[in-house]
């Protein structure tokens, strides 16, 4: 049935437009989009608070876009983006009273919601929370509960919402659907997510033991040839349109000051990592070690987000 | 402030209260304090966030940022802050139930047409195809965590369907999107004249049998989307201007009904990609704005014996919420002159001629600020 809340389009539905490019043979005008940057390279970030001055405290987040996606976008020749950059918005209200019929609670009760917009992804997500977006939600909730210190607010809530507005993508356009594919651009998501909303805590003046970001990293095998001998490499910061299959990848929310973990999502095979030879680790062990790396790279631009949040509130 | 609240009797301490908590106590003794300066004084009346009473907030816009539409725009109007998306889908006229239906009396219109006015009853149909097959299809969110009022997850709130619908009836009335920008025609091919042509030239067929026509084989449809980050008053202003800087940010791809595969294909060169040619407005943009009428206090109202009231434009979500009569006006320019699109007043008492006419002049003058904004970006 359909939403009379909202305005619907054609009752029949819609169709994305196919491009005539793809259903011709692959020495179409499409190049596969590469990585330019060194693997432990991370991309620059965008993050300012207070933008939202109705909220308790709020942030921006963006990431650098791709070399491909910036030449794309100085010099446009294809309707179709080589690739996309992550930009989200944060705002933070609360803390505020539970509502009345709400049960005691002597901790702050934490409410995290995440929402594409719908123009975020390359297909056009729907206006209601898809299974995706609330697993998001979920992750993002474990990540920034063991950071606040929730005893300080007994009876009371926080709301934390996220509007994902540009969302990456979790494979190059041109592939088709893989076997071994999974969402991998939400792993990104979620680590803006993590340093956006830690931005938006601090901006809202909570209480935190540190301050937590989101790293990712990710074994990936760009080889061509399909050859067993070239084995995945450890890469930070992916961005999974520029790589043509990615093994495994891991997010970690974590927080340097304590050099502590707070949330970990692995997913994939770990176990064909190349590592040096005289490291001793196994593959997930390395993989969590980058995704740390990555998240302390992060730490250092989410702190100065922070610092000048603070200068302005005491200005 | 403070000398109002100072307190008679010197023993006791000093009760003076900074100006942003009288504001919160007394915000509409604050309000007016401000609107209604002594007479003795000699100055104009001032709002409490320092604008002149017909004056708008800063407004800038962006377009073209996002990367998986096809126009985008972010419009921001002081503190309220707009993302608008248009994405562009197909819709096959297979997948229309009463489209033969709708064909019928098209043509039946068409035949009309020959013998009254062409261009009127084109406009007409023009705008039913729109409005009929829900070609544009508008939405705005406001469970962004834009304001505290609005809990995200949860159905639209009323105020958002009803920009959503505002934002639907002034995309139809003004007709900024011609149907025929939207339509994919297909020319089939003359398979008859084909025939003759093998057969032999000695026929010499004339040549006015032109072959089948050309039909409608689908549809774009433009779904608008516009996501209000942050509210701080005046939603449908910020809302409105970024559809407009999206929709002139638009590019339709080429495209084309492939016979063969029997479906639309489109082309990904930029080069073939148009944009839309606004039709019948000369700045192709439609300025609205929005003032908010704050009624005096009862009590003055009993001492003078006139209710006293300002208006005040483009109001912050402050004003906003001590306002009890709303008027929107949009405003268009053709030639120099100016035409009323839409006028809108929500509540309180009447207004008269003279008001009308400032309101009107105003949005005037909004109207080439918008236009150069938008034209900028």
């Amino acid at each position: 049935m359909a939403d009379r809340r909202r305005i619907n389009g054609p009752p029949g539905g819609t169709r994305p437009p196919v491009f005539a490019s793809l259903q011709e043979s692959s020495t179409g005008v499409a190049t596969r989009v590469q990585r330019q940057r060194q693997p432990t390279e991370l991309r620059k970030i965008f993050l300012k608070t207070g933008l939202i001055p109705t909220a308790s405290g709020s942030s921006y987040l963006e990431f650098e876009p791709s070399a491909s996606l910036a030449a794309a976008r100085s010099n446009p020749k294809s309707l179709i983006p080589p690739s996309s950059a992550l930009k989200l918005a944060c705002t933070v209200h609360g803390p505020k009273p539970l509502p009345r019929s709400a049960a005691f609670s002597p901790n702050l009760v934490l409410t995290t919601h995440v929402k594409y917009a719908p123009f975020a992804a390359r297909k056009r997500k729907g206006h209601i929370r898809d299974a995706s977006e609330r697993d998001l939600g979920v992750h993002l909730e474990t990540a920034l509960r063991g950071a606040i210190i929730a005893e300080r607010w007994p009876k009371s809530g926080l709301d934390i919402t996220l509007t994902i507005i540009e969302a990456e993508d979790d494979r190059w356009w041109g592939d088709a659907p893989d076997s071994h594919d999974a969402s991998w651009g939400m792993m990104n998501v979620l680590a803006g997510c993590i340093t956006a909303a830690s931005a938006a805590i601090a901006d809202a003046h909570i209480d935190c033991l540190d301050l937590v970001s989101g790293g990712v990293a990710a074994l990936v095998s760009d080889d061509s040839n399909q050859s067993a001998t070239s084995a995945p490499r450890l890469m930070l910061d992916i961005d999974p349109a520029e790589h043509r299959s990615i093994l495994s990848a891991c997010v970690v929310a974590y927080m340097p000051a304590r050099d502590e973990i707070t949330e970990l999502w692995l997913k994939g095979d770990s176990s064909r990592a190349a590592l040096g030879k005289d490291d001793g680790r196994t593959g997930h062990e390395a993989l969590i070690d980058g995704a740390v790396d990555a998240a302390r790279g992060a730490n250092t631009v989410l702190a100065e987000a922070v610092r000048e949040s603070i200068a302005r509130s005491f200005a | 402030m403070a000398s109002s609240t100072a307190p008679r009797n010197p023993t006791t301490p000093s009760l003076s209260l900074p100006p942003s908590q009288f504001a919160r106590l007394q915000p509409h003794a604050y309000l007016l304090a401000h609107l209604s300066p002594p007479p003795a004084s000699n100055q104009p009346s001032i709002r409490a966030n320092g604008r002149a009473t017909s004056q708008f907030r800063v407004t800038s816009a962006n377009a073209g940022s996002l990367t998986h539409t096809n126009g985008s725009a972010v419009v921001r109007i002081g503190d309220t802050a707009a993302v608008c998306g248009v994405r562009a889908e197909i819709l096959h006229t297979n997948d229309i139930a009463s489209w033969s239906v709708l064909q019928a009396s098209s043509e039946q219109n068409f035949d009309k047409s020959n013998e009254v006015g062409e261009s009127k009853s084109q406009d007409e149909e023009d705008r039913g195809h729109i409005q009929d097959l829900n070609l544009l299809v508008p939405n705005l969110s406001l469970s962004t965590g834009c304001a505290p009022g609005f809990t995200p997850g949860a159905p639209p709130s009323a105020l958002a369907q009803s920009l959503s619908h505002q934002l639907l009836s002034l995309l139809h009335t003004t007709r900024l999107v011609r149907a025929d920008d939207l339509r994919i025609w297909y020319q089939p091919p003359n398979l008859d004249s084909e025939e003759f042509r093998s057969a032999g030239e000695g026929m010499d067929v004339d040549t006015e049998q032109s072959g089948p026509e050309r039909e409608v084989k689908a549809f774009w449809v433009l779904y608008i989307d516009v996501m209000i980050i942050s509210l701080a008053g005046n939603p449908f202003d910020a809302a409105w201007a970024s559809v407009l800087a999206a929709l002139r940010d638009t590019k339709l791809p080429k495209a084309w009904w492939d016979a063969d595969n029997e479906t639309i294909l489109c082309s990904d060169d930029v080069a073939d990609a148009r944009k839309f040619s606004f039709c019948s407005f000369e700045g192709d943009a439609a300025a609205g704005w929005r003032a908010v009428v704050i009624p005096d206090a009862e009590e003055q109202k009993q001492k003078k014996g006139a209710q006293q009231r300002w208006i005040l434009a483009d109001p912050d979500g402050y004003e906003e919420g001590l306002s009890q009569e709303r008027a929107s006006v949009v405003v268009d320019k053709e030639n120099g002159k100016t035409v009323i699109v839409k006028i809108e007043k929500h509540g309180g008492w009447a207004v008269d001629s003279d008001d009308l006419r400032q309101l009107v002049d105003v949005s005037a003058q909004r109207w080439d600020e918008m236009k150069r904004i938008l034209d900028q970006c």
